[in-house]
């Protein structure tokens, strides 16, 4: 497979500001990435406009030669970068590459609420650095735990990868947020604009799917097409510039992070990365399930997958004409035990049996170190060995 | 749908993946006049570039704090704050405080009586008396 040049891509990340963005020529951005990262822009113009080749004659905005350009931008300048300790504090702590600047993590920590500007926030880091992380994610789940109802998988992707995990992630990476963002704010702050105490969330308004009504009902299968990562719709137009939670802004840093380490250092980085902060973290996982019918459900599994008929026994009980009786039912598939459980009274007794048997069942894992197809990215892998692919829910 | 996923979230330990130094910011206090602040002063001017090299993952700021004995005040991820005074210490006494401030992790102090911490679920599960055969009078 051909190597991806990243380093090219990530020139890109280089950009001096200029407004508007959208309307600069190619070759200006080409021009300044080229330039040593260290330059001071807001020094003088006269050593920038050495330094920059403008092909089209345009004349450079009075933005570069002001002193105090600090408080002209939405977001701190490329510069404050180089001078922020809390910034270069971050870049050591979370033990990222020198191939990843400072101006990059400073960018990382803008959010589109802060800054609208696409070229100085962290939206395209965030939508990169998400995809990456969901998929790692992703992929781990299903090699590790094959048979994971679909909806218990979106429920484990959310409990890895979901804005609650990320916010406890940032926070735990010791990033604070700024009071009001701001070009006079320290860049080691997560800038974002903060919804107002009292101020409501704002409602979802449609979605990508092709419902023309929105009480349809909405499927397992069509999630898995139609929805996110998590099983949740994906708003039609997102507005970027509103304020936000604060969950969502430390989200999209996280994922900007990982989204810069992937374009700076590689995707064997980015990789280890995720695993390192994301995957490491603790999660039962037979805690997200939730069933309905168990009894049912057992069942028709053992018919499925021609068992025997579950049968119910009692193990051994205690007290039946006191106050707390304790019964410990077993479920048996002919001589197997499929699973057991205790309880006061004997059908709450084998419910619990039955939960018992169905999460061994779901729960099936080759090994937490079963191979993922992102192995086989690194050069001179094995030959790839299929995994284990479960036929699915018992019940839909 | 008869199964259904409840939403949590994971739960983070540090040093298990990656490990993040808990310590984030060292603030060190100094006074110019002050006798007290003699050794403070001498660590500053001699081995302070050392120490901040040495750990870039803490920010570090120095301030002037007039008429006042000398401190060393950490700051910590999990948002508590340490203060050491370091008046009348040595230059090595103060690298010293320097360095417990920023391997500690901001918790308060605890007496630690069990030599394991685990958020894992006992192998071994809680004895059960219905498993046990019963106790026969």
């Amino acid at each position: 497979m051909k190597r991806l040049r990243l380093e090219r891509w990530s020139g890109q990340l280089f950009t001096a500001r200029s407004t508007p963005a959208s309307i600069r020529p190619c070759c200006l951005r080409q021009q300044q990435a080229a330039l040593p990262p260290r330059i001071r822009f807001s020094s003088s113009a006269a050593a920038l406009s050495d330094d920059l080749i403008l092909e089209d004659g345009e004349e450079l905005e009075e933005e570069f030669s002001s002193s105090s350009s600090d408080t002209k931008y939405p977001s701190p300048p490329l510069e404050a970068a180089f001078n922020s300790s809390k910034l270069a504090a971050l870049h050591a702590r979370l033990n990222l590459s020198q191939k990843l600047p400072l101006h990059t993590m400073a960018r990382t920590l803008v959010d589109p609420s802060a800054d609208s500007n696409a070229d100085f926030n962290n939206a395209a880091l965030s939508n990169l650095g998400g995809s990456i992380m969901s998929y790692h994610v992703s992929e781990w789940l299903l090699c590790t735990y094959p048979r994971l109802p679909m909806t218990v998988l979106f429920a484990a992707a959310y409990a890895y990868s979901g804005p609650k995990t990320l916010q406890m992630v940032g926070k735990e990476w010791g990033v604070e947020t700024a009071a009001a963002p701001g070009g006079e704010v320290d860049p080691g702050y997560l800038q974002f604009s903060k919804l107002k105490p009292g101020q409501g969330l704002q409602t979802q308004v449609g979605s990508i799917r092709p419902d023309s009504k929105s009480y349809y009902r909405r499927g397992m299968s069509s999630r898995v097409v139609y929805d996110d990562e998590f099983g949740d719709t994906v708003p039609k137009q997102a507005e970027n510039d509103l304020p936000l939670p604060t969950e969502h802004a430390y989200a999209s840093f996280v994922k900007a992070v990982v989204g810069s380490v992937y374009l700076h250092s590689g995707s064997a980085a980015a990789k280890t990365f995720v695993t390192n902060h994301i995957l490491s973290r603790y999660l039962q996982i037979a805690s997200l399930f939730q069933f309905r019918e168990p009894v049912r459900e057992l069942s028709r599994l053992c018919a499925r997958e021609g068992f025997e008929y579950p049968v119910a026994r009692i193990v051994s009980e205690t007290g039946r004409r006191s106050r707390h009786p304790v019964f410990v039912v077993g479920i048996f598939s002919g001589a197997d035990k499929l699973g057991e459980g205790a309880g006061p009274s004997l059908g709450e007794a084998r419910t619990r049996a039955c939960v018992h048997a169905l999460k061994a069942w779901y729960l099936y894992s080759p090994g937490s170190n079963v191979r993922v197809p992102s192995e086989m990215e690194v050069a001179g892998a094995k030959e790839w060995e299929p995994v284990h692919i479960d036929i699915g829910e018992v019940i839909h | 749908m008869v199964v259904q996923g409840i939403r949590k979230a994971t739960v983070g330990q540090n040093g298990v993946g990656a490990f993040i130094l808990q310590c984030k910011r060292l603030d060190f206090h100094y006074c110019d006049w002050a006798g007290s602040s003699k050794g403070m002063n001498s660590f500053l001017r001699n081995s302070l570039t050392k120490f901040a090299a040495l750990n870039p993952q803490v920010e570090i700021t120095v301030s002037p704090r007039p008429r006042r004995h000398p401190v060393i005040k950490g700051t910590y991820i999990n948002g508590r704050e340490k203060a050491i005074c370091v008046r009348n210490l040595t230059k090595e006494q103060v690298l010293q405080k320097a360095e417990l401030l920023r391997d500690a992790n901001g918790e308060k102090l605890k007496k630690v009586t069990k030599p394991v911490k685990s958020i894992n679920e006992s192998v071994r599960g809680v004895w059960s008396p219905y498993h046990d055969g019963g106790i026969h009078v």
